[in-house]
């Protein structure tokens, strides 16, 4: 009898301590892996900053003050990082896009530079809320009526006189959009580096590139705007396309 | 002796589990957000509930947030005014003024930045700086604090919204936050205007509202949209009628308010504020960050030809070269009759929204 009842308060003491113990998880989930694509803003050879003077080849000073672009639908075969990325420099750093997956699926990737006429014109509400597309993040990136999203955002100050006076009151400003203008992006051999936390896919984007796409010139003093508007589609092209360009693996 | 221990154990056993207190469960709050506008995202240590939003709004109308107990959030915030306030400068309790125009309070759920300046992330960081700013309603926390917990009707309310007996003012913050997040402004004329040029599905409310849209106020918005009209859009678009930036709009060339570069301190913010929205502009002059025109002909003139050119001025207003856009008398008259078509009689005048 005297065992029985140690054996009881045994018992007790043990349920005592053990009846409001949280269950745990097993821990064996493994967590997925991520990947990021950066974008480093460059002149050249130079680290590009915003509102940072930089010179270009017809003897201008620019400091460049925003520079946003839509990557839609980076993919490689039918593996697709996220549906659209978003590069706001002055907001966002570098970061163009974090997704889910194995690097070693996007060994080579395509996207689009801008969005696809297909979701071009959808409401901008209705995305999901974590997607760039959406409203409350595309921001001033998407037209509020019918045109859809800004593909790409180069906004700049330029000094186009060659004096000792730093006199930056030369607007730049490109908002490309529209179908028409839409650019396809395809990054061969793509390396991607090891982080630790994450795997990254480095790009470059190369504003002196921009200006100086070979033939392809940008004379910021005489070309220096463009909202995609009638009238403005030869220069809205060239900036699609030089922007292309200038984006490269890093 | 066995017996006191078998009676201490199973007593433990009672005791180990027993709640401490009773849990009142709070009923979610269910937002009412517009077809077209995104969804909002909540903070997710701060869910929207019924008591929470009430406890809110009862705080936005109290006195006892002030020193002296003669002003509420709503003093200078009221609804009738687009909840800002009509006065260019807004009087605190010690009869002193401010510098800048009190903030219409329209949409802020969606709202990246707080403050003319931005210098708050967050609505409920935001709302606990008016209470303790000398300017305006003077007074600690710890004694409106003091002062709520005092109240029984308070202690109720807070016990139901947070499930607590000690009351403190991040729960305050987080009861207002609440409330702000429900003034959603999205059933004005335009409204319409915008589902319809994006081809969204009109109501049959819409259908009937859509047959009131004057040709002037089409023509109108389509001034407010025009690269080589009014251009207003790059900083007003979309359902919210802003961007979520920070722009000097050319009031000054030289600045006597630094404003965003204040809390960056970099000479390139230097001149800039918060865009607001455009939406209920009818109700809530004057207008700029510090109040300096009584009206929106004024605010037209100032887009039109009073341009001021500065290091800082946004590169979008294109046309800063030549004060402005340039607007003649007939093209003023129709942007600003679009300009009317931002109010949202329903928005004011919402009973969800009056002191209770």
């Amino acid at each position: 009898m005297r065992k029985f009842k140690q054996v009881v308060l045994i018992s007790l003491a043990a349920v005592t301590f053990f009846s409001c113990k949280e269950e745990q998880e097993p821990d064996c989930q493994t967590e997925p892996a991520k990947l990021r694509v950066t974008v480093q803003p460059v002149f050249g050879s130079e680290t590009l900053y915003l509102d940072s003077v930089y010179s270009t080849v017809e003897g201008y000073d620019v400091k460049f003050t925003d520079l946003k672009f839509y990557m839609e639908n980076p993919r490689n075969g039918s593996a697709v990082l996220i549906d659209a990325g978003l590069f706001d420099y002055r907001e966002r750093g570098t970061l163009l896009m974090e997704g889910e997956g194995s690097y070693l699926d996007y060994s080579s990737m395509n996207a689009n530079l801008g969005v696809h006429s297909s979701i071009n014109h959808n409401d901008p509400a209705a995305f999901d809320n974590a997607s760039m597309l959406n409203i409350a993040n595309s921001n001033d990136m998407h037209w509020g009526w019918n045109p859809g999203y800004i593909f790409v955002k180069v906004e700049a100050k330029v000094d186009t006189i060659a004096d000792a006076n730093p006199l930056f009151d030369h607007n730049v400003v490109f908002h490309i959009g529209k179908d028409e203008n839409f650019q396809t992006l395809t990054f061969s051999d793509v390396n991607w580096s090891d982080q630790g936390s994450h795997h990254e896919l480095p790009l470059k984007l190369d504003m002196e590139t921009f200006l100086q796409n070979g033939a392809e010139t940008i004379d910021l003093k005489n070309e220096y705007t463009s909202h995609t508007a009638a009238g403005q589609e030869v220069l809205s092209m060239k900036v699609m396309v030089n922007f292309k360009a200038a984006l490269t693996p890093y | 002796m066995r017996y006191l221990f078998l009676f201490v154990g199973i007593t433990v056993i009672f005791m180990a589990c027993k709640k401490d207190k009773t849990i009142y469960v709070q009923t979610p709050y269910e937002l009412k957000i517009p077809s077209h506008f995104p969804d909002m995202i909540i903070p997710i240590d701060n869910p929207m509930t019924v008591e929470g939003v009430e406890l809110g709004r009862k705080l936005f109308y109290e006195k006892k947030l002030s020193g002296d107990n003669t002003q509420a959030c709503a003093t200078c915030h009221a609804p009738s005014a687009g909840f800002s306030d009509p006065e260019q400068f807004s009087t605190g309790i010690d009869g002193l003024q401010g510098d800048r125009n009190s903030m219409a309070l329209i949409n802020l759920g969606w709202n990246t930045s707080f403050f003319w300046d931005g210098r708050s992330k967050t609505l409920e960081e935001q709302i606990i700086q008016p209470v303790i700013n000398p300017i305006e309603m003077h007074e600690e926390w710890k004694n409106v604090v003091g002062k709520l917990s005092a109240d029984i009707e308070y202690k109720n309310m807070f016990f139901k919204a947070f499930n607590t007996d000690e009351i403190d003012s991040l729960q305050a913050a987080k009861a207002i936050a609440q409330f702000l997040r429900t003034l959603i402004s999205g059933e004005s004329k335009f409204d319409v205007m915008y589902k319809f040029e994006n081809n969204l599905s009109l109501s049959a409310n819409d259908q009937v509202i859509y047959q009131t849209i004057t040709p002037s106020e089409w023509a109108g918005y389509d001034l407010f949209k025009s690269l080589n009209g009014a251009d207003c859009f790059h900083c007003h678009n979309g359902p919210l009628m802003q961007v979520q930036k920070f722009s000097n709009n050319g009031l000054d060339a030289a600045f006597t308010d630094i404003g965003r570069g204040d809390v960056t301190g970099d000479p390139n913010d230097y001149g800039k504020f918060k865009v607001p929205t455009l939406r209920n502009i009818a109700y809530t002059a004057p207008y700029m960050h510090d109040g300096r025109f009584s009206t929106i002909d004024e605010v037209i003139e100032h887009y039109s030809s009073g341009i001021q050119q500065s290091s800082t001025i946004d590169p979008l207003i294109e046309y800063a070269f030549q004060g402005g856009v340039q607007l003649d008398a007939f093209e003023k008259d129709l942007l600003k009759q679009f300009l009317m078509t931002l109010s949202d009689e329903n928005f004011v005048n919402n009973p969800d929204f009056q002191e209770p």
